[in-house]
């Protein structure tokens, strides 16, 4: 909760820099976006947006493969299966029995 | 060695000596193009003469060393250090840092082979000739196997696909007047 | 259905808007500040908006169409005209080479946001897209060239970016000069097509080429993709390219220019089909072009050459792809490569760019943690990169494995490929390692901020597109070969198996990292894959060398001064000088020796009337 509110507040800080307009020249990175200020020794401020973000696209990843995998496993392991050779009876193949003449 | 000879030509413009003129001139010889006034001298026998030819490239005595006199045209012209200018060290304080050359310093004969985007002779802490034969060993060898892979080619052993209507017959634009047996290869 | 005033208005219009920008900034005022991002960049994705409307067409009536417009010259025997071919290659190609550059255009906004020259920037990337869209739709090899050239001096434009320092220039002028030296066997095939077929039209050339020797022009289109895709012999310029803006890298060196050659051989594919010895060539410059740069890659610390070099490894595998006499098996790696691939270049720009430039990957880490749209991005492109199941890079990757393995094929490209893609893992792997996981290891202030939306929307979609546009373009491709599905299930898993080798012997060798058994021996094997194994050390200086030797040594100083002067003027001295002395000294006014020739002089014209 305490995070969420800094957030807020970052949020809250960016948008009143956005509202400033022209003045954010001197910015950096001027296309937008919550203000963040470069830490030193510190670590980096986050925004909620960017962990959420973080969160859906590996989320959405592993649900892709994961329900293909579930509902698609052919296109992994084979569409068909592979005859085993060694399976095949005498009879299937039409090889008479050793002892017949 | 570059340094000394830009300040020994500063020293001697200072002074006013008709030598600055010459090195001057010497100083403004482009890599190409050259005229009769700036192609090497005779070669320099005396040490006297080698003294003149020195300073007229700007060299130290020491430093200077003519090519051996072999008639192959390079006269009094010093043998330089076969080093590429990307060699140099970037933080001094070069007169034309892109070029990493001082003003009035002498060139290579192959200058235009060694500038920055072309050789470079920074050391590597493979030898050159451990280099050569590493990479030309690594090529012949993967031509060799490649070689060696189009005499044992890998495949999977499959038979000709089989097709109902004793194998597509007329859809084939055969005759179907006369239909060959039909081959069976099994029985059940 | 006829289909064919859509295809071509529709290219019309995407023309007419990628233009439009370019124009815009020739008028004399200057460009507004935010000209970038809300002319060029929306002007790009209108263009692919647009675009998807063929490819749609294309896909529900499946109508491809051939459109000569205009006859640009006209001899008896020979015309040149303008002509554009709408078949899946281009009208599929397009789009995707739109949505990424409209992703990176818009990255482009924030990442040369200080660049006082970002104007120009973006009409660089412009001209360059409109470039590679000639390339990709023309029906006309002169058409192709235009294409091909253009985005030829528009990669050295992007790449000496940065002109002032000498290492971006080296790279600008090594990108033109091996892309030259593919231009020559461009060039000698279209001779022997104007000669050969009399005209350039593509559909005429497969047509009149049927009973010829092909061989000669075959190896000529190789050549001209092996220096435009950089394979093996003339790939060091890409690792070098690394030198231009990460943009240039993302759109030039992954996406569309380097693909162009694979492209070119896909275009001439009619022509190889029947000409098993370009084919195994192709195949095995592929495979060794993907295994070299792959082991290359594997030692790298710069971020952008370890991408760069994965790129070159997977354009081997395209050109295996081409080996096996599959061109559609490598459009779809085209495909699918450039989603992924541009994104893992942002991902990098975004890492670099945060951390005040720094691209060494041993001091990043922990990234996971502070940037985490941009590392969950960086591990979708990764994952993507090694085939994991039903990402992009799977279905494309896996595809062509499939194919290595059930066709008849040269052994031992077959075990360079399969080694290459246990390598591609580890370097993925190793990326991750070192860029997302573990502690931070850069400087203690940097000014990270991934927040911006100009960044991560881009990042996003080409997230979006690396997760299902593989499945999406597979869906609707309808193969020109019949696949092979029926196979053993050893090949069918060897593509996922050798990757899950080599991720496990990455991971085994990360974890060694933090232990430190000994002291890490610097081995030959070590210096020859870091040293980009000793090919742009050794050929950079054989080469010139050789040339030094040729042309000043030999051509200057040994024939010109020396054996040309000698046996021009100074034979013509020597052999004048002794008939000059012997008569004129005989000229001493002794009366003996007048009578002496004239005797001489009377016998001889006696003799000769006789």
């Amino acid at each position: 909760m305490a995070s969420f509110g800094r957030a807020l507040g970052v949020l809250r800080a960016g948008t009143r820099l956005l509202r400033r307009g022209p003045e954010r020249l001197t910015n950096r990175k001027a296309s937008g976006g919550p203000h963040i200020e470069p830490q030193y020794r510190q670590y980096p401020q986050l925004t909620k947006k960017q962990k959420i973000d973080s969160e859906i696209l590996s989320g959405a990843m592993w649900f892709w493969i994961l329900w293909h995998l579930w509902h698609d496993p052919d296109a992994v392991l084979g569409h068909f299966p592979w005859p085993d050779a060694s399976q095949w009876t005498d009879e299937e193949l039409g090889i008479p029995p050793d002892d017949e003449e | 060695m570059a340094g000394v000879g830009f300040r020994r030509w500063v020293e001697a413009l200072s002074k006013g000596k008709r030598s600055g003129i010459s090195a001057l001139l010497s100083g403004c010889r482009s890599a190409s193009g050259m005229t009769k006034d700036s192609l090497p001298g005779p070669y320099p026998k005396t040490p006297e003469e080698r003294a003149a030819a020195a300073k007229k490239y700007n060299l130290r005595v020491e430093d200077y060393e003519p090519y051996p006199d072999n008639g192959e045209g390079f006269g009094d012209y010093p043998k330089l250090p076969d080093t590429s200018q990307q060699e140099r060290t970037p933080w001094y304080q070069w007169d034309h840092p892109d070029l990493r050359r001082n003003w009035g310093e002498p060139m290579h004969w192959d200058f235009d082979m060694y500038t920055r985007n072309r050789v470079d002779t920074t050391p590597s802490p493979v030898s050159w000739s451990s280099m050569c034969k590493q990479l030309f060993g690594f090529i012949g060898f993967m031509l060799f196997m490649f070689y060696i892979g189009e005499k044992f080619p890998a495949y999977q052993a499959i038979g000709p696909k089989q097709y109902p209507y004793n194998n597509l017959y007329v859809e084939k634009g055969g005759d179907p007047e006369k239909q060959p047996e039909e081959v069976k290869h099994y029985e059940i | 259905m006829h289909c064919a005033p859509t295809f071509s208005s529709s290219l019309l219009i995407i023309f007419t808007l990628l233009i439009y920008p370019i124009l815009t900034t020739l008028t004399p005022t200057p460009l507004k500040p935010n000209w970038p991002l809300s002319k060029a960049k929306t002007a790009v994705k209108l263009a692919f908006l647009i675009s998807l409307l063929p490819l749609f067409l294309l896909l529900s009536q499946g109508t491809e169409s051939i459109i000569t417009s205009w006859t640009w010259t006209n001899t008896h025997t020979f015309d040149i005209n303008l002509s554009f071919k709408f078949d899946f290659y281009s009208t599929m190609f397009i789009p995707i080479a739109l949505y990424v550059t409209w992703a990176i255009l818009e990255f482009a906004s924030w990442y040369m946001n200080s660049d006082p020259n970002i104007n120009k920037f973006f009409k660089y990337l412009l001209i360059f897209l409109i470039a590679m869209i000639i390339l990709v739709t023309s029906n006309n090899m002169f058409q192709l060239f235009i294409g091909w050239e253009g985005v030829g001096i528009m990669s050295f434009l992007l790449i000496g970016w940065w002109h002032s320092r000498a290492d971006a220039n080296t790279a600008a002028l090594q990108a033109v000069i091996y892309n030259r030296v593919g231009d020559i066997g461009l060039i000698f095939s279209m001779a022997w097509m104007a000669t050969n077929s009399a005209s350039w039209e593509m559909q005429q050339v497969f047509f009149k080429a049927q009973n010829l020797d092909l061989t000669f022009p075959l190896l000529g289109l190789i050549l001209a993709a092996t220096g435009k895709s950089a394979q093996f012999g003339l790939h060091p310029w890409l690792p070098s390219a690394m030198e231009g803006p990460t943009p240039v890298s993302a759109l030039l060196h992954s996406s569309t220019m380097v693909v162009a050659g694979i492209f070119l051989l896909i275009r001439m594919a009619p022509l190889m089909h029947n000409n098993p010895t370009a084919l195994t060539t192709c195949l095995c410059l592929g495979a060794l072009t993907t295994l070299f740069t792959a082991t290359c890659a594997l030692t790298q610390n710069d971020i952008k050459k370890i991408i760069a070099f994965s790129t070159s490894s997977q354009l081997g595998l395209m050109m295996v792809a081409i080996g096996l006499n599959q061109p559609q098996l490598a459009f779809l790696h085209i495909s699918t490569h450039a989603f992924f691939k541009a994104m893992l270049f942002l991902c990098s720009g975004s890492i670099i760019h945060n951390l005040n430039n720094e691209q060494d990957i041993r001091k990043m880490g922990g990234t996971h943690h502070l940037m985490p749209t941009t590392s969950s991005c960086l591990t979708i492109g990764s994952l993507a990169l090694t085939g994991t199941p039903f990402l992009a890079g799977f279905f494309s990757k896996d595809a062509i494995i499939e194919t290595l393995n059930t066709s008849h094929l040269n052994a031992w490209a077959l075990t360079l490929t399969l080694l290459a893609t246990s390598f591609t893992a580890i370097y993925s792997l190793r990326i991750i390692f070192f860029v997302n996981m573990d502690h931070p290891r850069f400087n203690t202030s940097s000014p990270i901020n991934e927040n911006s939306p100009t960044l991560t929307n881009p990042l996003k979609r080409l997230a979006w597109g690396s997760i299902i546009s593989g499945l999406l373009i597979t869906s609707y491709t309808i193969p020109l070969k019949t696949p092979t599905m029926t196979m053993h299930p050893s090949l069918k898993l060897a593509a996922l198996i050798i990757s899950m080798v080599g991720l496990l012997i990455a991971l085994d060798l990360a974890s060694m990292t933090s232990k430190q058994h000994k002291i890490t021996p610097q081995t030959t094997l070590h210096h020859f894959s870091n040293m980009l194994g000793f090919f742009p050390t050794t050929m950079h200086r054989l080469v010139p060398k050789f040339n030094l030797i040729l042309g000043q040594t030999m051509a200057l100083q040994m024939v010109d001064q020396t054996w040309l002067e000698k046996t021009g003027p100074k034979a013509t001295t020597s052999l004048n000088l002794p008939l000059i002395t012997t008569s004129s000294n005989i000229q001493q006014g002794t009366i003996k020796t007048y009578f002496m020739l004239f005797i001489l002089t009377l016998t001889l014209s006696l003799l000769a009337a006789h």
